[in-house]
């Protein structure tokens, strides 16, 4: 008696003692037993818990665990050890491994079950971050083949269209009598369809170094940028008759480089869309949004789009309009995208056929600044 | 105009081709020797058997050459006494940072993209050749 006594006392000094948290649970699963470490671990006295459902220790995605062990352990079968979440008093989660075994009265019958359990945070925080640095290597090498694929296109697509506009040239040049009108005209076509993929070419590594360089924030008045931007256009295209309407100041923290490819490329199309009206109208200003601080918008009315393909609007390479009626690569609102989604943002446009377009976006969306 | 030789390191034959009738058009009638990689460039320039006397006038250098890469030839350029002064004129397809920064390391006098457009390659042909076998005046024999 007083050795069972001794072992007793030797037994309840271990799990005392323990820094794992060691709970007793009945077969109908309310909590029977709670240690130092238990209450250190889920935040609960002894005296609060005992007598509750142990399944309130339970993250919702691992409900329905406890009492599934609890059935196995019921019909004789060995639980190995598990990981999973837990839930603490104050609500938040933590990571656990699990070990679950029967209690058995002297007869050998069954009368409960212990769950011995280890917070694994720090484990998990190191497995993430072994994970990361994986990735960032897996990374890196990916970016080392870009770089070499980077190199070749640059280097090796245009020498072949340097050949064929050369050519094309000189036929043109020193044969052109011979050709003919037509003749004259397909060598023609081939100089532009060469220069046109030497642009594509341009536009696609423009693309591949944007999401690849550094971003620097810095204060940036959109509404200035817009308004050098709109005059840049009307510059180059004095005879036009095309009206501006700039909300000023509008101040962001962004890039400013990477700011005003957004702002060029947005105003640059609402130029290029408008180009056949005579009462041209392009703004550009700020909106209130739904889940943004604030959405920012470039209208036009000119041409517009079918909403049908506006998914397709920021794919490189889409175009919506043929090129003999407005030229481009195609790569312009991939460039926008891209940007705006470096700096937290995104892009959507609104717009039908022939009234309009107008290109809405966010920037840093998580912080409210 | 100096009448010294013009050496082109070009590996492209089409370029070769268009680069020669970009000079002729030009009328820069210099004679032109062209390499058509590294290793055939330095033996144009180094080798006793094949090295032409005077020396070139002026290089116009293509970066990415089988067997001896452009960045190597000039920097073998730059390292011998005979050549050590020669403009070299960096002609290619590349506007990669790392090729323009390593060029000038290298003692490039000048870095070209050529250009898609025939019209504005001969024009960049055009220019190279007058400013460095017209304009600038050429080292001192």
């Amino acid at each position: 008696m007083s050795r069972d006594r001794a072992s007793a006392r030797l037994f309840s000094a271990i799990v005392n003692s323990s820094d794992d948290a060691i709970v007793g649970e009945s077969l109908d699963g309310m909590i029977t037993s709670w240690n130092p470490a238990a209450e250190g671990m889920y935040g609960y006295a002894a005296a609060e818990i005992i007598g509750r459902p142990a399944t309130v220790l339970c993250a919702p995605c691992g409900e329905g665990e406890g009492r599934e062990t609890l059935a196995r352990i019921g019909r004789g079968e060995h639980v190995p050890h598990y990981e999973t979440y837990r839930r603490r008093k104050d609500g938040t989660d933590f990571p656990a491994s699990v070990t679950v075994s029967p209690i058995r009265d002297e007869a050998g019958r069954l009368i409960g079950a212990s769950s011995i359990t280890r917070d694994v945070t720090e484990q998990a925080h190191a497995r993430t971050a072994a994970e990361v640095l994986h990735r960032a290597d897996d990374l890196r090498r990916a970016n080392g083949s870009l770089e070499s694929f980077t190199y070749s296109v640059s280097h090796d697509l245009r020498a072949p269209l340097r050949a064929m506009s050369g050519f094309s040239t000189a036929l043109l040049e020193e044969y052109g009598d011979v050709l003919g009108e037509d003749g004259r005209g397909y060598a023609g076509r081939i100089v532009a369809a060469s220069e046109h993929m030497a642009a594509l070419i341009d536009n696609l590594l423009r693309l591949s170094r944007l999401s690849r360089t550094e971003m620097h924030l810095d204060p940036v008045d959109l509404g200035a940028e817009s308004a050098q931007i709109a005059a840049e256009l009307q510059d180059a295209d004095p005879g036009r008759l095309t009206r501006f309407t700039i909300q000023r100041p509008v101040q962001v923290q962004a890039d400013r480089a990477l700011m005003r490819m957004v702002m060029h490329n947005l105003l640059g199309n609402a130029w290029k869309f408008t180009s056949g009206r005579d009462d041209a109208l392009i703004e550009f200003g700020t909106t209130p949004a739904g889940d943004a601080p604030v959405c920012y918008y470039v209208r036009d009315n000119g041409a517009g789009f079918d909403p049908a393909y506006s998914h397709k609007l920021f794919s490189p390479f889409q175009r919506l309009h043929a090129a003999s009626e407005f030229p481009g690569t195609g790569i312009g609102l991939a460039i926008v995208q891209l940007i705006v989604e470096r700096h937290g943002g995104r892009v959507w446009a609104e717009g039908a056929v022939g009234s309009g377009a107008t290109f809405y976006f966010t920037l840093d969306e998580e912080e409210s600044t | 105009m100096t009448s010294r030789p013009i050496l082109l390191v070009e590996d492209n034959p089409d370029d070769v081709a268009l680069t020669l009738r970009a000079l002729k058009k030009n009328n820069i009638l210099n004679p032109i020797s062209v390499a058509t990689d590294g290793a055939e460039a330095l033996k144009i320039l180094f080798d006793a058997d094949h090295a032409d006397p005077t020396g070139p006038g002026l290089i116009l250098l293509d970066l990415k050459l089988p067997k001896v890469d452009g960045l190597e030839v000039l920097h073998r350029i730059r390292g011998d006494e005979r050549t050590k002064l020669v403009p070299v004129v960096v002609l290619t397809s590349s506007k990669l940072e790392e090729d323009i920064l390593s060029s000038y390391r290298n003692g490039a006098n000048a870095y070209v993209r050529k250009p898609v457009n025939f019209a504005e390659f001969a024009e960049a042909i055009k220019t190279v050749g007058l400013f460095w076998l017209l304009l600038n005046e050429p080292v001192p024999d």
